[in-house]
């Protein structure tokens, strides 16, 4: 059954098995060779695990792309206290939608590409945070691992290996906030998912006390694939400092939306003319935000300049964060959409620190003001000096992701704010 | 091992793992902060400790940032002022304008930083949230549209009591403090403290709600008379009136807190009905007010005749060391006999679990140690009833100070020879006093108390003494000088150094050597009857 | 966007077919629920969900869902780590969590009630009062809003005939907008109970809501 769209540019490693229910089943993984790297990996010590992922260059894929192997590195290498390995599921970025479908589709890749983590931090329980709205995912999850301890894939004594991991699927109650590292693991122990300040960091204070590594599904589901073929092997997609492959999920005006694998550096034009099957009704573009919603927004003559690598981002002024393109063509109302997006931001602050309590709420409010016609242009200022006081001056970045989306607008679509305020008009209707 | 940092242009060297908040402490630079409380543990979340550190990416928070060598820190800087200024700013969007009805204005941080260091006016012109006012229960009101979300509240019932009653509930701009629904703050000892430790308005106590204005109130350092753990305290005064207590920081006795049943201990200081000055009883049931002279000199004919024999003394545990002592060296002087004290007693200690060395003690007295030391014995019931048999019919000399001898009856020392009341009120057991000796409370008087591990501590008057009332130090200090040929003390500190030339325990030590923050005794104190 | 031309596999797509079972929406390599006694001791609480005539004064757990909680329990090192999967039950089982089930889940694990009452307002998706048999979150944030999340919201309130947030009279339906719940290539998602619906279009959901009045709220 063919996925809802397939492109012939992508490069189908992680995404290969999209649409095919069969894959679910232990069974139908392990015929198309699955834990197979799991076996090779308990074979080698853990800091030679680390070593491969290491040489992959793998960035972690849930939006910081902070080298994964350099992360897992800075676990103890000595085993004094139990080590934990989180795998972050829960998705809640606005315009993100690839951990669903990796879950749903191929939860076993994720599970051993979970036990080769495990391993390699030296962890013994690896507990997967899957978030609480995706029922179906959860209990894909669920009967997998239960298949998987079924078979020996996962407890005692893997593979005559010697060592025992455990995996536990926590499923989570309805928070953005607990996609964060340390708010998740607040959220493990049963409390308030509130962040907790680093110093201590997770690698030497993290969950239940304990030494803990958090990455993303799709960080993990890679790692199968780095271990069995090489971290040579990972480098020959993608760029020199953003290799491999990355699940582009795009939506918005777009024909073809959609879950898209492709090396990274791919460039953003492409992604939407080609790969996307172009803007819908042939409109004419007008914003994208390359890396959801806390990303600042680029206009049109940005995203044609814009490769989709984390090196490539930056240099026109956004970042790559989890590669969830939002496409928004002529008939979007910028206005609205930021306004809807910081609404998000306000509804999900954990509430600690007082810029982001405060300040998501005012600019809620403001913005909502002058989409009723009743803005200033001091408004205006306030919104950029203030967003700017939230920028740098908390616990975790929920804070700073107000700013992306609020300050690249009014520099760069400051015209649909000015209609607004002097005329009250929309330039725009979705 | 030590590490040296600089701190807006001045070097100062504190040991390893210091914050530089505290480190800031050192060379006088407050930095404005609410979340942090030495107290208990540190989230980090007001955001308003921000201070700039040479080389940092970002602002650094400076309660929970531990110093190192060579660190360079601004707390006053231009990025440092900005930051504090944001912040505040962000504070002042939905922080109500409720300084005219609010009881904390006048000792607020936020008064106090805004004035300093805020924006002049408040970018903000929207709608503030509104969360009403809502009853904790015990003695506490929240206000919550003045709350600003530091949780200092809710980490000290659940660190410090260890009794979690309060919460943050709801996330984001909807968050707010509150209790288990129903269940509040009732059943809980050491809630008061909440109300202290709010830098705002938000948690007030009921007591002295809308009572008296902060900037009325005279602070005077004393220490708490309730129970024998000598909690140092504030007596906050206004009109000659007690009108709260507060509880002041030692870290060797209370730390920064005091129970509920001690703050809550306070009206009976301000109670009327005075005995105001000295009284002579002539034998038909009248008396008459005279000056003090006159008052000690019949006082010393009549012991005089009385001649020599026991003397029999009652004292109340809440009188000091220095007014014990005296006491003591009278009842010496006169002939010698023996004294005794009633104090209550209850059925269990209180303990702090977060502090535990600070309990609401057995001991519902101030200066229990202190009268054992000072060779008092104990006497009477748990509820401070009784034991006094053999003192209500004696015949020879009999002294009574403080003790208001509630449960005896008006034929009280009907056969003594010579009966001196010294007290603060009249009492129905005084009718056959020959004399009654207007005294002061300890909240009157400069004195002493020692508490139950041996540390004694000076307290200070915050109240004029009405009428003729006079510390009883000095008063039974003259009578001993007259019959001993002593000097007479001129003040508790010549007081307290005559209490050191009799009792060993207290020998060597001076006011200076307590300073305000105290000193123990000299020998190993063993806490008796329990 | 209804005319896109494929099934997505998931759950009900824009193929009208809702009322099709799992297994012939998915096919017979559909992995399913989970067993009715929990499966494998993993914490993920499942279908169904608010299980109709439940008894108010019956202990939190028994039967079934008390062999579930025991086995959650031994996933976590410390029992106040059962917090989040243990009100999910509760959840699970009378369709939201009330300040008497708050107090017994923290009597069950160790917890202060205030501290369980603080969790249980911290998360979303903890019902703190009851709600219709059919909870319709429908997802208003940036991706489905580009394309037309509102006018679906709009036609939801219209059909089952309720305000935003509040339940409709004869109990079916509760409405309320979601955040993101991570299908945004399908605009616009509508999440019902436990089950997703992509692709939903205001033409849609005048057959959806009408599908949904002759199920119970467990769903198939």
């Amino acid at each position: 059954m063919a996925y809802p769209y397939v492109s012939d540019r992508e490069v189908r490693i992680l995404s290969k098995y999209f649409g095919d229910p069969k894959q679910r089943h232990v069974d139908t993984y392990v015929e198309r060779g699955g834990y197979k790297a799991l076996e090779k990996a308990l074979g080698m010590g853990p800091d030679d695990v680390v070593d491969v992922v290491k040489s992959s260059g793998l960035r972690g894929r849930g939006g910081a792309g902070f080298p994964t192997g350099v992360k897992w590195s800075f676990m103890p290498k000595e085993q004094r206290k139990p080590h934990y390995l989180l795998c972050n599921a829960d998705e809640s970025e606005p315009g993100t939608f690839k951990d669903r479908e990796l879950m749903r589709w191929d939860p076993h890749q994720l599970i051993e590409g979970c036990l080769i983590g495990a391993h390699a931090i030296r962890a013994q329980h690896v507990y997967i945070y899957c978030r609480g709205e995706f029922f179906e995912a959860n209990q894909v999850l669920a009967r997998a691992v239960e298949d998987a301890y079924g078979k020996g894939y996962i407890g005692e004594n893997i593979f005559d290996s010697g060592h025992t991991i455990d995996v536990t699927v926590h499923q989570g109650a309805g928070a953005y906030i607990c996609g964060e590292e340390t708010g998740m693991m607040n959220s493990l122990e049963g409390k308030r998912g509130e962040p907790r300040i680093k110093p201590p960091f997770p690698a030497a204070v993290g969950a239940f006390g304990k030494p803990s590594t958090i990455n993303n599904v799709e960080t993990l589901c890679a790692i199968p694939h780095i271990v069995a073929n090489g971290g040579e092997w990972y480098r020959q997609y993608g760029t020199e400092k953003s290799p491999g492959t990355k699940l582009f999920c795009v939506s918005g005006h777009v024909n073809k939306p959609g879950n898209y694998e492709l090396p990274l550096g791919f460039p953003l034009i492409e992604l939407i003319e080609d790969v996307c099957g172009g803007m819908r009704d042939g409109n004419a573009l007008k914003a994208v935000i390359p890396g959801g919603s806390s990303v600042p927004l680029i206009n049109a003559e940005e995203a044609r300049a814009c490769s989709l690598d984390y090196e490539g981002c930056l240099e026109v002024g956004t970042m790559l964060g989890c590669a969830s393109v939002i496409v928004m063509d002529e008939t979007a109302d910028i206005v609205k959409q930021v306004r809807r997006m910081v609404d998000f931001y306000a509804h999900e602050s954990c509430g600690q620190c007082t810029p982001c309590r405060e300040g998501t709420t005012w600019t809620a409010q403001i913005l909502r003001r002058i989409e009723n016609g009743k803005g200033t242009e001091d408004d205006l200022d306030t919104l950029m000096e203030m967003t700017q006081n939230m920028v740098g001056t908390t616990i975790c970045v929920l804070s700073d992701s107000v700013a992306a989306p609020v300050q690249s607008s009014i520099e760069k679509f400051r015209d649909e704010y000015l209609a607004l305020i002097r005329r009250g008009e929309r330039m725009g209707v979705a | 091992m030590p590490v040296t940092l600089t701190i807006d242009g001045h070097e100062v060297t504190v040991p390893k793992g210091t914050t530089i908040l505290e480190a800031a402490k050192r060379i006088g630079q407050e930095v404005p902060h609410y979340c942090y409380h030495p107290g208990m543990s540190s989230p980090a979340m007001c955001r308003l400790c921000l201070v700039e550190v040479e080389g940092a990416p970002k602002p650094i928070p400076s309660c929970v940032t531990t110093v190192m060598d060579g660190q360079v820190v601004h707390t006053q800087s231009d990025q440092a002022k900005s930051n504090r200024q944001a912040v505040l700013e962000f504070y002042l969007v939905n922080h109500p304008l409720d300084c005219p009805i609010c009881d904390m204005s006048g000792e607020c941080d936020l008064q106090d930083y805004v004035h300093e260091e805020g924006r002049e006016s408040g970018r903000s012109r929207e709608p503030k949230r509104i969360f009403g006012r809502d009853d904790f229960g015990g003695d506490v009101l929240f206000y919550g549209d003045r709350c600003v979300m530091c949780t200092r509240c809710v980490r000290f019932m659940s660190e410090v009591e260890q009794d979690s009653r309060l919460t943050v509930v709801e996330r984001g701009s909807r968050s707010v403090i509150d209790t288990f629904f129903d269940e509040g703050l009732d059943g809980t000892h050491w809630h008061g403290n909440i109300v202290d430790i709010c830098p705002v308005g938000a948690l007030v106590s009921k007591d002295f709600l809308h009572k008296a204005r902060a900037w009325d109130l005279e602070h005077t350092p004393s220490v708490c008379t309730s129970c024998s753990q000598g909690c140092n305290i504030e007596l906050h005064t206004r009109d000659n009136l007690v009108q709260r207590l507060k509880p002041r920081e030692n870290l060797d006795v209370n730390g920064w807190w005091m129970c509920d049943h001690g703050r809550d201990n306070y009206e009976w200081i301000n109670q009327g009905g005075r005995i105001e000055a000295p009284l002579i009883r002539d034998g038909n049931g009248g008396s008459k007010a005279v000056a003090w002279k006159e008052a000690l000199t019949a006082l010393l004919e009549k012991a005089g005749d009385a001649g020599k024999g026991t003397v029999r003394a009652v004292a109340s545990p809440l009188a000091s060391n220095e007014d014990l002592g005296a006491l003591k060296a009278l009842v010496d002087a006169l002939g010698g006999g023996d004294s005794v004290f009633r104090s209550a007693r209850a059925e269990q200690e209180i303990v702090l679990k977060g502090f535990p060395s600070l309990a609401r003690r057995r001991d519902l007295a101030a200066n229990t140690t202190g009268a054992e030391l000072v060779g008092l014995a104990r006497t009477g019931a748990d509820d401070a009833s009784g034991g006094l048999d053999e003192v209500s019919g004696h015949g020879g000399v009999l002294v009574v100070l403080g003790d208001a001898l509630a449960d005896q009856d008006a034929d009280f020392g009907k056969n003594a020879a010579l009966y001196v009341y010294l007290g603060s009120h009249e009492s129905a057991a005084s009718a056959h006093a020959d004399l009654v000796l207007p005294v002061t409370t300890f909240a009157e008087q400069e004195g002493t108390f020692t508490n139950l591990s041996g540390r004694v501590q000076r307290f200070w008057p915050g109240l004029e003494a009405p009428g003729m009332a006079r510390p009883p130090w000095l008063i039974l200090g003259a009578l001993v000088a007259e019959l001993t040929e002593a000097e007479a003390p001129r003040s508790a500190a010549d007081a307290f150094a005559a209490l050191g030339g009799r009792v060993p325990a207290f020998s060597g030590l001076t006011y200076d050597d307590l300073g305000d923050r105290g000193a123990v005794v000299n020998e190993p104190v063993s806490i008796s009857g329990d | 966007m209804s005319d896109v031309p494929f099934k997505n596999p998931g759950w009900a797509g824009n193929t009208g077919e809702f009322d099709l079972t799992e297994e012939q929406v998915r096919g017979d390599d559909f992995v399913g629920e989970r067993p009715a006694h929990g499966g494998h001791a993993s914490g993920a609480a499942t279908m169904p969900f608010m299980l109709p005539d439940r008894d108010p004064e019956a202990p939190l757990f028994e039967g079934e869902y008390q062999e579930r909680f025991e086995k959650i329990l031994t996933r976590y090192p410390d029992k106040g780590a059962a917090l989040l999967p243990t009100l999910g039950l509760v959840q699970e089982l009378r369709g939201h969590v009330s300040p008497e089930s708050m107090d017994r889940a923290a009597a069950l694990l160790g917890l202060a009630p205030a501290d369980v009452r603080g969790v249980a307002t911290f998360y979303t998706m903890y019902n703190k009062r009851p709600v219709g048999r059919h909870l319709v979150q429908v997802c208003t944030n940036i991706s489905c809003n580009l394309c037309g999340a509102e006018d679906v919201l709009a036609a939801f309130l219209r059909y089952t005939d309720t305000e935003l947030g509040e339940t409709s009279e004869d109990g079916n339906f509760t409405v309320i907008e979601a955040e993101c719940l991570a299908a945004c290539g399908f605009p616009t998602c509508v999440q019902i109970n436990s089950r997703y619906y992509e692709n939903v279009t205001p033409v849609d959901v005048a057959k959806i809501v009408e599908h949904l009045k002759g199920q119970s709220g467990a769903d198939q």
